[in-house]
C-alpha cells in the first residue's frame, strides 16, 4: 500500500506530493485523495452513487472507468470487469475519467 | 456416469471444471482452483445470525393497527419470500451438488443453501409473532395464483437441470424415453445449456425478485413501523448480495472460457435467454408491485415508483454480469433504500436474545405500549 500524505493547504508548494486527482464525471471535475475510496468522495460532492455492502462484495457500486488508475488495498470479493471500478473499495491513483452505469 | 458420494479416482482437482468433470471426492482447501468460493464460505460464515435473536414484539402490535391494504401488502411480500427461500433452501444443493467438481465450490453451494434456510426459518419467525393463525398465510402460498406464476419461473430452470442430470447418472448420453416427458436427448451440450441457464435464472432471482419486498419493508420502517421484521430484511438481504457474488462469478467464469472453453461458447449462444430471463422476472416484479397496491399504496411507495425501482436495479444487475442495461432508466427512484441495504450497523444486540421468546398468543393487544418499555433496547 502506498502511504497516503494529507493533503493540507501547506503542501501546495510540494505539488508533486500532494496526492489530490482529478475526477471526471461528464461535465463536472471532482478532486478527490488518496485517504479513502472513491464512493465517499463522490456522495460528499452530491454525486448520487449506487451502493449496497460498501465492503467489496456486492457490485452494486460499479461505475465504468474510462481512464486512469485506480488500485484497491483490499482485493475486493466482487468480480471487477476491466474497464470498471467498484467505487466503495478503489483508491483513486491518477486522474480518472468515470462513466456512471445507464 | 453414475454419480459417487467418494469418487475413488485419483485426479488433479485444479484441472477440473466448475462443473460436469470428476466428482468431488476429497473436501480439502489447501489447494484451490478458485479461492474465491472459499471466501464467500468465510464471510457467509461471519454473517451467520438466528432469526430468534430478532425482537417481534413491537411488530405484532405495529401489525395490528395497520390499514388492511397494509397488512395485505406486509403479509403477500412474506409469502413471495417464502417461496423464493423454499426454493432456494435445497434447489442449489439438488441441482448443482450431483455436477459440481471442486471442493471449495461444493461446499460454498451447501454454505450457501445453508443460509437460506435461515430466512425460510425467518419467516415462520416472523409471521408466527404478528398473526394468530399462521396456518392461513402459509396455506396461501401454494393456491395464491399471483405467487404459483412467479413459482414457475423460479423453479423450471432448476427443475429442467435436475431432470437431465439423473437421466445422465442413470442411462448416460444419448436419447431417452421419459414417459409424459417423451424423447429426451441428453448430451454434455444440453446438460451444460441446462447449467448455465440455471445459473443465470438463480442470479437473476437473488439479484432482483427479492426487491420489491425489500423496499416495502424498508418504507414501513422509514415511519417506525414493523422494525423487527426490518432487522431481519437487512440480514437477508446482506446474505442476498453475497450468494449473488457467488452467481456472477459463476456466470464470468463460464463466459470467459477460462473454466470450460465450451461454456463460453453456450454463453455466447444463450445470451438472447439470459437477457430474457432479465427482462421477464424484471415484468414479474412490476406486475407483484401492482398486485401489492391493488387497494392501495403506502406511504412513500406505489407501483410506479417501485417499478422504476426494478428497472433500475435490472439494469445495474445485467451489467455486473457483462450486459448491456435493458431499460432507460437511469435513476434510483428510492434513492434511501441504499442506507437500508448497507450491511454496516446491522448488528443483533446480545441482549435480544434473551428478552425474544414466541409470545404469540400471550400478547394481549390491550396492553398499553408502556407496559414493553423495560425492553425496549
Ligand atoms: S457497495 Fe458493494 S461492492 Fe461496492
Ligand atoms: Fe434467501
Ligand atoms: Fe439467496
Amino acid at each position: 500500500m502506498v502511504p497516503t500524505l494529507t493533503t493540507s493547504t501547506s503542501s501546495q508548494g510540494h505539488k508533486e506530493e500532494a496526492e489530490v486527482h482529478r475526477v471526471l464525471l461528464g461535465k463536472k471535475q471532482i478532486l478527490v485523495t488518496e485517504d479513502e475510496p472513491l464512493l465517499p468522495q463522490l456522495e460528499r460532492a452530491g454525486v448520487l452513487v449506487e451502493y449496497q455492502c460498501r465492503e467489496g462484495y456486492c457490485s452494486s457500486c460499479m461505475i465504468k472507468l474510462l481512464w486512469g488508475k485506480v488500485s484497491y488495498p483490499v482485493e475486493p470479493l466482487a468480480w471487477v470487469h476491466s474497464g470498471y471500478l467498484l467505487t466503495c473499495c478503489a483508491i483513486v491513483k491518477s486522474d480518472i475519467e468515470i462513466a456512471l452505469l445507464g | 456416469m453414475s454419480y459417487s458420494t467418494f469418487n475413488r479416482k485419483k485426479f488433479d482437482s485444479l484441472q477440473q471444471p466448475m462443473f460436469f468433470g470428476e466428482n468431488v471426492n476429497v473436501a480439502r482447501y489447501d489447494q484451490q482452483k478458485y479461492p474465491i468460493f472459499e471466501k464467500l464460505i468465510e464471510k457467509q460464515l461471519s454473517f451467520f445470525w438466528r432469526p430468534e435473536e430478532v425482537d417481534l414484539s413491537n411488530d405484532r402490535k405495529d401489525f395490528v393497527k395497520l390499514e388492511e391494504h397494509e397488512q395485505h401488502i406486509f403479509l403477500s411480500n412474506l409469502k413471495y419470500q417464502t417461496l423464493l427461500d423454499s426454493v432456494q433452501g435445497r434447489s442449489p444443493n439438488v441441482a448443482l451438488l450431483p455436477i459440481v467438481s471442486l471442493p471449495e465450490l461444493e461446499t460454498w453451494i451447501e454454505t450457501w443453501s445453508f443460509s437460506e434456510t435461515i430466512h425460510s426459518r425467518s419467516y415462520t419467525h416472523i409471521i408466527r409473532n404478528i398473526v394468530n393463525d399462521p396456518t392461513k398465510v402459509f396455506d396461501d402460498i401454494i393456491v395464491n395464483d399471483e405467487i404459483a406464476k412467479r413459482a414457475v419461473s423460479v423453479s423450471k430452470y432448476y427443475d429442467d437441470l435436475i431432470e437431465l442430470v439423473s437421466l445422465y447418472n442413470t442411462m448416460g448420453l444419448g436419447v431417452h424415453h421419459v414417459p409424459e416427458h417423451g424423447d429426451i436427448t441428453v448430451s454434455m451440450k444440453a446438460l451444460k445449456k441446462a447449467l448455465y441457464l440455471t445459473v443465470a435464472s438463480v442470479n437473476v432471482l437473488e439479484a432482483i425478485r427479492f426487491y420489491v419486498s425489500f423496499a416495502c419493508s424498508f418504507a414501513f420502517a422509514e415511519r417506525t413501523l414493523m422494525e423487527g421484521n426490518a432487522k431481519i430484511i437487512k440480514l437477508i438481504a446482506r446474505d442476498e448480495a453475497l450468494h449473488l457474488n457467488g452467481t456472477q462469478h459463476m456466470l464470468n467464469l463460464m463466459t470467459s472460457g477460462r473454466d470450460d472453453p465450451e461454456m463460453a461458447v453456450i454463453a455466447q449462444e444463450c445470451k438472447q435467454d439470459v437477457i430474457d430471463i432479465f427482462v421477464e422476472a424484471a415484468q414479474q416484479e412490476k406486475e407483484w408491485a401492482q398486485y401489492l397496491f391493488k387497494d392501495g399504496s403506502m406511504i412513500g411507495l406505489n407501483a410506479q415508483i417501485l417499478g422504476q425501482y426494478v428497472e433500475y436495479i435490472t439494469n445495474v444487475r445485467m451489467q455486473t454480469v457483462g450486459l448491456e442495461p435493458y431499460f432507460s432508466t437511469k435513476n434510483n427512484p428510492i434513492p434511501w433504500i441504499n442506507a437500508w441495504l448497507v450491511s454496516d450497523n446491522v448488528q443483533v444486540a446480545p441482549q435480544e436474545a434473551e428478552i425474544s421468546s414466541y409470545l404469540v398468543g400471550q400478547i394481549d393487544n390491550d396492553l398499553d405500549g408502556a407496559d414493553f418499555d423495560d425492553f425496549d433496547l
